[in-house]
């Protein structure tokens, strides 16, 4: 009997570390290891040439550009994700359910048709572009939207508009509505039970969100690519990518190469950041305040 | 009348929870809600709290209507089924939180706060987050959150339905001293028929989103009004075919016909029966031992209820025939139902 149970217990553990092996495995080849070839294929002409690909005007131009749509796109996503979720949640209305599908759009249309929509709405031929160009006129303003820069801001917004949204609203779900109501019997009202209650439930979601949001936000490229056609002016840091990529010399390839070690060093940075200040809390939280 | 609601309906769409509700509660008193599941209760505790709005009719507090007074200004304290208590605050800051927003001074908020905790038997555990607590320790904190800013009401959604049966029956009657301590007017939902008996001084009826019947245990139970009542509180057993019983054979009006245990009389066949003529002969088919009784399922023909006899009886058995006599049965006729009693008790007595 106890043979058996050690046999059991050994297949067992086996099991196990195969999993763990082809788990570790499977990252390590579609993850790793081809982010590294990113790092090492920039570095191959030295270190001076790579700082040189990363200074060009063209460069800074799109660092400039990515980062300008990034922060916006977050901002304006994460007050509308909040507040969208909060209706979805808290509220009961007809046309709920239509409402968190159509949220979801980004999610299942390709990026490439959300920035022919855009250039449908806002370009000459659009039925917006009346409405800018009175606008314009009214104001003395010249306000273009697409081929310019809030056309990219535009595109980077629907791509990323789901995501805070998509991490708040199944935590809201479970939290129910039980705690919110018992704090508005004890007398508070709507902003304090959002600060006091519903903040501290969602707050991890949200960061999470945030981050997802921002990843994505720096790496679009087909709505951008459809809405942005200004090397040095409008194009995003993948842009530039692109166009460094395709421009087919192998010292322009290394740049590509450069520019995309920049977005990864970058995408590593939010994450580390991000634990950090998950593990922080979460260690304050274990002291009891 | 210190609680009063006059005449609410309340729908969810299509769906009717309250159907022409009316009662009223006086001040202190400790009312029981009882009833089914599903027949309307917590949502009656929750347009009274102002979670939830009546689609007519009025809810006074005090004498005044306050249909238009927001859940936040009612002055109410809540109990849920469920606790709610604050996740992500300690104990101490869960019972603060109604001081806090009455901008209650500091120092007058510790007091209190450590003053309920003392009372509901937490000293200690100031500090500690409701996942570090037991479901009664979980269950005093909301107690102790809701009375925090001096309710003059206290609303109690199944208090107990979370919690074990012994812990339980300790926390019913450390609750009644409570509130009768405080004095607060408390009406407290359970579909547990002996907590209502045990702890409300009145209890309320209800049924598929009506009020059948409201009054102390004593009367509601000695007195069930209504159909309903009849075949719902004190463990009946409904007679389907009553006429096998010949004293009650020629009953008029009849729609059903409900026995309680305390109305069955069960005799074995070697025992003195004094009401012999109208006994009739019946089959045990289960024995439930209850701890101070046997609880015995009887059958005569098509009819299968719930007796009870006492444990300084001689036992029965399982299948043994033994001879049955109801002292008097609940009648229902439309919506009401009446008590009878069986006749040949007097007629037989009068015989010997
Ligand atoms: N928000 C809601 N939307 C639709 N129907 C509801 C809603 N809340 C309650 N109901 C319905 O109203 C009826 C009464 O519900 P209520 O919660 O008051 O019952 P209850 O007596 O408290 O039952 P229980 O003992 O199971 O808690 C139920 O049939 C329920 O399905
Ligand atoms: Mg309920």
């Amino acid at each position: 009997m106890e043979i058996f149970d050690q046999k059991e217990a050994r297949s067992r553990k086996i099991t196990k570390y195969i999993l763990i092996g082809l788990s570790v495995l499977f990252i390590a080849v579609m993850l790793i290891l081809p982010l590294a070839s990113v790092i090492v294929n920039s570095l191959r002409e030295g270190v001076d040439y790579y700082f040189k690909a990363l200074s060009t005007d063209y460069v800074t131009s799109a660092l400039v550009v990515t980062f300008i749509a990034t922060v916006i796109a977050v901002a304006v996503n994460t007050v509308f994700g909040l507040v969208a979720s909060w209706v979805i949640t808290k509220f009961d209305f007809k046309g709920k359910n239509v409402l968190s599908t159509l949220i979801d759009i980004p999610f299942s249309i390709s990026p490439v048709i959300a920035g022919l929509a855009f250039i449908m709405t806002f370009g000459r031929l659009g039925w917006a572009s009346e409405i800018i160009d009175s606008i314009n006129s009214a104001l003395g303003t010249d306000i273009q939207i697409v081929f310019a820069i809030p056309g990219v801001v535009l595109a980077t917004i629907f791509v990323t508009f789901p995501f805070v949204s998509r991490e708040i609203v199944p935590v809201l779900n479970t939290v129910g509505k039980d705690e919110e109501e018992a704090a508005s019997i004890l007398g508070a009202g709507g902003f304090k039970i959002f600060r006091k209650i519903t903040f501290p439930h969602i707050k991890w979601a949200l960061v999470y969100g945030i981050i997802l949001c921002t990843a994505r936000a720096l790496g679009e490229f087909g709505a951008v690519h459809a809405l942005s056609k200004t090397r040095g002016g409008t194009f995003t840091l993948p842009l530039e990518i692109d166009a460094l990529y395709m421009s087919g010399s192998a010292d322009s390839i290394t740049a590509a190469f450069a520019v995309s070690s920049l977005l990864v060093l970058i995408a590593v940075a939010v994450l580390i950041v991000r634990n950090v200040f998950e593990f922080r809390t979460k260690s304050k939280n274990r002291k009891g305040k | 009348m210190y609680v009063e609601l006059k005449h609410i309906n309340k729908n969810y769409g299509n769906f009717q929870a309250s159907k022409d509700v009316s009662f009223g509660i006086e001040q202190g008193k400790l009312v029981a809600l009882l009833g089914p599941s599903g027949s309307g209760k917590t949502t009656i505790l929750r347009m009274i709290a102002g979670l939830e709005h009546p689609n007519s009719g009025e809810i006074l507090i005090d004498g005044k209507v306050v249909n238009d007074i927001p859940a936040t200004k009612r002055g109410i304290g809540f109990v849920f089924q469920s606790y709610a208590l604050f996740r992500y605050m300690t104990v101490f800051d869960n019972v603060a939180f109604g001081l806090e927003i009455q901008k209650v001074p500091k120092d007058e908020i510790k007091k209190r706060v450590l003053e309920l905790i003392e009372l509901v038997g937490l000293k200690g555990m100031e500090k500690r987050y409701p996942n570090q607590l037991s479901g009664g320790q979980r269950q005093r904190v909301a107690f102790a959150r809701a009375l925090a800013p001096n309710p003059s009401i206290l609303l109690l959604d199944e208090p107990f339905a979370a919690i074990d049966a012994k812990v339980r029956q300790e926390l019913r009657s450390w609750l009644k001293n409570m509130i009768e301590k405080l004095g607060v007017t408390s009406i407290f939902v359970t579909h547990d028929q002996d907590e209502a008996i045990e702890v409300a001084d009145e209890i309320i009826i209800t049924n598929k989103g009506r009020v059948e019947q409201k009054g102390t245990p004593i009367e509601v139970y000695q007195n069930p009004k209504t159909a309903f009542t009849a075949s719902f509180f004190g463990q009946p057993s409904e007679l389907v075919d009553y006429k096998q019983f010949n004293t009650f054979k020629d009953l008029k009006n009849v729609d059903k016909v409900f026995v309680r245990p305390e109305f069955v009389k069960v005799t074995k066949k070697s025992e003195q029966q004094f009401y012999k003529t109208s006994a009739v002969e019946g089959v045990i088919e289960q024995i439930f031992f209850r701890g101070n009784t046997l609880e015995l399922v009887v059958r005569v023909g098509d009819n299968v209820f719930t007796a009870r006899r006492g444990l300084d009886e001689e036992l029965v058995e399982i299948g043994e025939k033994v001879d049955i006599f109801l002292y008097r049965i609940f009648v229902t006729s439309g919506d009401e139902a009446h008590l009878v009693q069986n006749q040949s008790i007097r007629e037989e007595s009068l015989v010997i």
